[in-house]
């Protein structure tokens, strides 16, 4: 199947942050989590990905179109909400609607009327005297019905209870089914979004520091348990010990270490991927 | 539709695997009727919490075994099983099963024919029952 983004060898300095290189490869039917701390630089990518910055090197492919040149008919192919988007605060949710609409051939307004019915939204109050909350459903609800093949999410979440969350969740799920679609989320909370990513972006201090796919990752790590004393030498596939507790993102030569040293295992269990991403981004 | 599948990540059985068998059992097993209509890969790898990867694969084992068919467009179904292919499944889990209580008892050093006695005590408790 044909990529429907893809990011090679970018760079872009902003004072003294550097970003990249970054390469990266969207495909279609998946959805991806840009993880990393804040000051990563997921909103530098993602701003890049929009042409809202110009990289220093390297370049962006949206469906085959690079987004530098004078051809644009990309940016109806992407969905965008800003971590935080601009002149919306005079205009009411209706106004705001049809202000949008009519700006995507593919807009949907079954979706928007579902999304806004779910969240509750009050359409005739001013965007500026919204929640944050809130205004981050809204945000959303004028987003996800552009129906564009990309959406991007910069951290959508941020300022909504569990249950939106939840209800956000089975909105992304459906329209996810409801064609050749893909999205790309960035979070730095990323329990929020863990639950429906097929693929992780682990971005820290502008540098990728991996792509992987969820449960590759989680099953590459284990964390034991022993009976007694770990040896003073590093195990194999070792990332992290106290007492007789041990991380390890080499189960099986971990295990057959202690097999062959006879160390006594008491208890063996799976990581959260949160833990995961912690000792991911806790590494030099 | 929810369906019953309950994931361990603390098992040695990789997810697919726990999701195509968990399947396998319902449909063998009669709770999963032929032509019951099937969540969509995203769907179930939402419910899950698991990589559409993930559920792809256990839903193409499944269907290049003949537990499930696909209807471009219209979904997933489950198909139409022989009684033998059931036999078998059930079959298959209860051996499967015993042998990885069998592994689990040599990791933990003991012999053979302490599995054995164990495996008496336990039939004996349940013929007492």
């Amino acid at each position: 199947m044909e990529a429907f983004a893809e990011i090679s060898e970018l760079k872009k300095q902003i004072d003294d942050f550097r970003l990249g290189p970054i390469d990266l490869t969207i495909e279609p039917g998946t959805i991806n989590a840009l993880v990393g701390n804040n000051g990563s630089g997921k909103s530098t990518l993602i701003k890049l990905m929009m042409d809202l910055a110009t990289p220093d090197s390297g370049h962006i492919k949206i469906f085959r179109t690079r987004t530098d040149t004078s051809d644009e008919t990309w940016k109806t192919k992407v969905a965008y909400l800003p971590q935080t988007p601009i002149g919306y605060n005079p205009y009411t949710g209706k106004d705001l609607k049809a202000i949008t609409a009519p700006m995507y051939p593919d807009w949907d307004d079954e979706v928007f009327a579902e999304i806004a019915g779910k969240f509750h939204l009050p359409l005739d109050k001013k965007y500026g005297k919204l929640s944050q909350g809130m205004q981050q459903k809204l945000s959303l609800a004028l987003t996800i019905p552009r129906n564009a093949p990309i959406l991007i999410l910069d951290e959508p979440t941020s300022f909504m209870d569990i249950p939106s969350k939840e209800l956000l969740m089975d909105i992304l799920t459906r329209w996810m089914d409801q064609g050749e679609r893909t999205i790309i989320m960035a979070s730095h909370q990323a329990a929020d979004i863990m639950k429906l990513t097929d693929y992780l972006f682990v971005l820290q201090d502008g540098r990728m520091n991996g792509v992987f796919e969820k449960d590759t990752l989680v099953s590459s790590y284990k964390q034991y348990w022993l009976s007694t004393p770990l040896p003073n030498t590093t195990v194999p596939g070792e990332i992290t010990r106290e007492n007789q507790h041990i991380i390890s993102n080499q189960p099986e030569q971990t295990e057959a270490f202690f097999r062959e040293n006879h160390l006594p295992v008491t208890n063996r269990a799976a990581l959260d991927l949160e833990e995961i991403i912690g000792l991911l981004l806790r590494q030099p | 539709m929810k369906l019953p599948i309950e994931l361990s990540k603390d098992s040695r059985e990789p997810i697919y695997h726990q999701i195509e068998n968990q399947l396998k059992a319902l449909i063998a097993g009669g709770q999963l009727a032929a032509g019951t209509s099937l969540p969509s890969i995203r769907a179930l790898s939402k419910e899950l919490e698991v990589s559409i990867i993930t559920t792809r694969r256990a839903y193409q084992n499944l269907e290049n075994n003949g537990f499930i068919r696909t209807a471009q467009g219209k979904g997933t179904f489950v198909a139409e099983i022989a009684a033998a292919t059931k036999q078998q499944v059930k079959h298959d889990a209860v051996y499967q099963t015993m042998e990885d209580a069998v592994e689990t008892a040599l990791r933990y050093d003991y012999s053979t024919d302490q599995v054995e006695e164990i495996f008496h005590n336990i039939i004996n408790t349940r013929k007492g029952d």
